[in-house]
C-alpha cells in the first residue's frame, strides 16, 4: 500500500514536475488575476503543451493552474471590485470594501491563506473519499456505466439557467458532432463526407479551445471588453497577524466544508459554493452586521470555499469519470489525451498515478501559497496588461495549440468553426458548457449503450434489471426533471406575485 | 399567452428563437437524410451504426419543436442584443480571414516568419499605436512560443515549404 504512495511522492518531487507546478501556478495567477480570462481558457491554452509530457507532469501543470487560478481571481476582486473568475464574485463584496478602507494588504493575505486552507481541506476529502467510491464503482459493468454517463449528461439541465430547452439543444448538438468518424463498434464511416481527417472523428481539444477562446477574442476585437480601471495605491502588510488567523479558523472551516460538498456535486459549481459559504458564514458570525462593509470573515469564507471546490470536483471526475464543471471536463480531456481513462479502473490499473494526482494537488496548493504571498505586489501590475497585447497572443496560442494535436490544420479549422458557433450560441442564449460535456461524454455514452445491448441481445430491460443502473437512471430522471419543477414553481410564484401586485 | 406577433427590434428573443428552431429542424432533416444513407453492417442482436444518430435526431426534432412552440405561444423573457452590428460583423469576418491567411501563409513560409507579422497585424487592428510595442511584443512572443513549444516541450510547430 505504502509502496505506490511513496513512489508517487518521489515521482511528483522530480525537478520537471516541481517546475511544471510552478509554471502552472504562475500562469494560473496570471489568468485568474486578469479580468476576462477564465481558468477554463487557461487550461485549454496549456493543454497543447501537455501532449509530449509524461502524464504526471501534465497533471502537475494543470493542477497548479487550477489551484492558483482560483486564488488569482480574488486579486482583481479585492483591488478593483472586478472578480477575475466567477468564483471570486463573493470575495469582491467584503474584499473591495476592505480596499476602500485602506486594508487591501490584509484582505489579499487572508484570501491567499484561506485559499490554501480550502485547498488542503478539499484535498483531504478527495484522498479519503476517492478510494472508497472507486472501490464501489468497480462493480460497474456496461449498463451501469451507460446509466452513469447518462446521469452525467443530465447535468446539462443545470446549465440552462435561462432556457432548459436551449441547454438541451446545445447538448444534443454536441452529441451529434461526436457521431462523426468511424463507428466505435462496427468501424463503418459515419458523416465523414469522404474526408480522411474526419475518419478519426472530431477531436475534443480543438472544440474546447474554440468554445472557450474564440468568443472572447471576437468580443475583444469588437471592443466589447470593458476597460479595466487601474489600482494605484500601495499594498502594505500582506501577512496577517496570528490572532486574526485564529479568529478566522471557524469561518474557513465553514467555507471549506461547503466548498468541498458543493464541488463534489457535479453541475453545482464554484459560484454557488462561494455565495452559500458567504451567506452561512454571515449567519453564524458574531459580526454578521459587518458583512458587506468590509470584514476579513467575508473574504475568508468564499476564498476557502472556492479552492475547496477544486478538491471536491476532482472526486467524481477521478472515481467515476464524470466531470462536474468545465474545468474538470478539460482535465478529464487532458487525461484521455494521455491515454488514461478516469474511473474506478484507474485506481486499480494506475494507482500510483492516482496518488501522484493527490501529491501534485498538495504541491500545487503549497506552491500557490508561497508564490502568491511572495509575489502579490507583482500581480497588481498584471492588471495593467492591455487587451491589445493579450488577445493576439491568445489567438496565436489557439492556432498553434490545435495544430500541435495531430500536426494538421484541419483541427485549426475545427477550432475556428466551434469558436464561431460558440460566439453565436452565447449571443442567442445557448450555453456552451452542455456542448462541451456532450462532446466529452458522447463517445462513452454510445459505446456503453451498444455494449450493454450486445450483452442483453438487444433487450433494453438490462438497464432496469441491474440495481445500480436502475438507481442511476432514477437519479438521472430526477436531476433532469427537478430543474423543470423548480422553474415551474418559480413561474407560478412570480405569476401569483404579479396578480397580487395588479390587484393592489 | 403573448399575442404580440414575432418581430425583430423589440429587445426580446422571440423572433430569433423561432428562426433558430426552424433552422434546427432543417438541420435535423439534413442529418436524417445522412443517417438514412449510412451503411449498415449489422451483426445479429446488435444495433447498427445509425441507431444513436436516429435517437439524437428525434431528440433534436422534439426540442426544436418545443422551442418553436414556446416562442410562438409563450414569447420569451430573454432579452439580448441579438442584432449583429457592423463592427461586430467586421470583427468576425476579420478573425476568419486573418486565421485562414495565417494558416495558408504558415504552410508556405513556416511559423517563425509568419507569426510576427500575424501578431503585429492583430495588435495594430485591435488598437496598439506604438510601433516599438508592436515590434517588440510580436518578436518576443514568437520567439517565446518557439522556445517553449519546439525546444522545451518538443512539440512540432508548423513548418513551411520555405522555412
Amino acid at each position: 500500500m505504502t509502496g505506490p504512495i511513496l513512489s508517487a511522492l518521489f515521482d511528483v518531487l522530480q525537478f520537471q514536475n516541481i517546475f511544471a507546478v510552478m509554471f502552472g501556478v504562475i500562469f494560473g495567477l496570471f489568468i485568474g488575476s486578469t479580468p476576462g480570462l477564465t481558468i477554463s481558457l487557461g487550461m485549454v491554452l496549456l493543454l497543447p503543451l501537455t501532449f509530449k509530457l509524461p502524464a504526471v507532469t501534465a497533471v502537475c501543470l494543470l493542477l497548479g493552474l487550477y489551484a492558483a487560478g482560483m486564488t488569482g481571481g480574488s486579486i482583481s476582486a479585492i483591488l478593483l471590485n472586478i472578480p477575475g473568475t466567477p468564483s471570486a464574485s463573493a470575495t469582491a463584496i467584503d474584499g473591495y470594501a476592505l480596499t476602500q478602507k485602506g486594508q487591501a494588504g490584509p484582505a489579499l493575505g487572508i484570501a491567499v491563506i484561506s485559499s490554501f486552507f480550502g485547498g488542503i481541506f478539499g484535498l483531504t476529502c478527495l484522498t479519503l473519499a476517492s478510494p472508497v467510491i472507486a472501490k464501489f464503482a468497480l462493480r460497474f459493468g456496461a449498463p451501469e456505466l451507460f446509466a452513469l454517463v447518462l446521469l452525467g449528461l443530465t447535468l446539462i439541465c443545470s446549465f440552462g439557467q435561462v432556457s432548459i430547452v436551449k441547454a438541451l439543444i446545445s447538448g444534443i448538438l454536441g452529441l451529434i458532432v461526436m457521431t462523426a468518424g468511424l463507428d466505435p463498434m462496427m468501424g463503418t464511416p459515419r458523416f465523414t463526407f469522404g474526408m480522411v481527417d474526419l475518419q478519426a472523428g472530431i477531436s475534443f481539444l480543438p472544440a474546447m479551445i474554440g468554445l472557450f477562446a474564440i468568443p472572447q477574442i471576437i468580443l475583444g476585437i469588437s471592443n466589447k471588453i470593458k476597460v479595466i480601471p487601474k489600482y494605484g495605491s500601495r499594498i502594505d502588510r500582506v501577512l496577517p497577524r496570528m490572532k486574526d488567523l485564529v479568529k478566522l479558523i471557524k469561518t474557513m472551516l465553514i467555507g471549506a466544508g461547503i466548498g468541498t460538498g458543493i464541488g463534489s456535486i457535479p453541475g453545482a459549481g464554484g459560484p454557488i459554493a462561494v455565495f452559500l459559504s458567504y451567506d452561512y458564514a454571515r449567519k453564524t458570525s458574531k459580526n454578521s452586521r459587518e458583512f458587506g462593509k468590509g470584514t476579513l470573515e467575508g473574504v475568508a469564507a468564499p476564498e476557502a470555499a472556492n479552492n475547496a471546490v477544486a478538491g471536491g470536483a476532482l472526486i467524481p471526475m477521478l472515481t467515476l469519470g464524470i466531470p462536474g464543471d468545465p474545468i474538470t471536463a478539460i482535465l478529464l480531456g487532458a487525461l484521455i489525451i494521455q491515454g488514461l481513462i478516469p474511473g474506478p479502473m484507474l485506481f486499480i490499473q494506475n494507482s500510483q498515478f492516482v496518488y501522484s494526482v493527490f501529491w501534485a494537488f498538495l504541491l500545487a496548493n503549497l506552491m500557490n501559497l508561497c508564490l502568491t504571498l511572495a509575489t502579490i505586489r507583482l500581480w497588481v501590475g498584471v492588471l495593467k496588461v492591455p487587451q491589445r497585447v493579450l488577445l493576439p497572443i491568445i489567438l496565436t496560442l489557439c492556432v498553434v495549440g490545435t495544430f500541435a494535436l495531430r500536426n494538421t490544420f484541419f483541427d485549426t479549422g475545427v477550432m475556428l468553426c466551434f469558436g464561431l458557433l460558440a460566439y453565436f450560441m452565447k449571443k442567442y442564449g445557448f450555453p456552451v458548457v452542455p456542448m462541451l460535456l456532450a462532446i466529452i461524454l458522447g463517445p462513452q455514452l454510445e459505446e456503453h449503450l451498444r455494449m450493454s445491448l450486445i450483452i442483453s441481445q438487444g433487450d433494453p430491460m438490462i438497464f432496469f434489471t441491474h440495481p445500480i443502473s436502475l438507481v442511476f437512471i432514477i437519479i438521472a430522471v430526477g436531476s433532469f426533471v427537478s430543474p423543470l419543477i423548480r422553474r415551474r414553481a418559480k413561474t407560478t410564484v412570480d405569476d401569483d406575485e404579479c396578480r397580487t401586485d395588479s390587484v393592489r | 399567452m403573448n399575442d404580440r406577433p414575432p418581430k425583430f427590434g423589440d429587445g426580446s428573443m422571440r423572433a430569433v428563437n423561432i428562426i433558430i428552431a426552424i433552422t434546427m429542424i432543417l438541420f435535423g432533416c439534413f442529418y436524417s437524410y445522412l443517417t438514412m444513407h449510412l451503411p449498415d453492417r449489422n451483426l445479429p442482436n446488435t444495433l447498427g451504426s445509425s441507431f444513436v444518430p436516429w435517437v439524437l435526431v428525434i431528440c433534436l426534432y422534439v426540442l426544436s419543436i418545443l422551442l418553436l412552440l414556446q416562442s410562438v405561444f409563450k414569447g420569451s423573457s430573454e432579452t439580448c442584443d441579438y442584432a449583429i452590428s457592423k463592427k461586430e460583423g467586421i470583427s468576425i469576418l476579420f478573425l476568419v480571414v486573418i486565421v485562414i491567411v495565417y494558416i495558408k501563409a504558415m504552410a508556405f513560409l513556416g511559423f517563425l516568419l509568419v507569426t510576427p507579422i500575424f501578431l503585429a497585424v492583430l495588435m495594430l487592428t485591435i488598437g496598439a499605436g506604438k510601433w516599438k510595442e508592436v515590434v517588440l511584443t510580436s518578436t518576443l512572443v514568437t520567439f517565446g512560443i518557439y522556445l517553449f513549444f519546439q525546444k522545451v516541450f518538443q512539440i512540432i510547430l508548423p513548418a513551411g515549404e520555405i522555412f
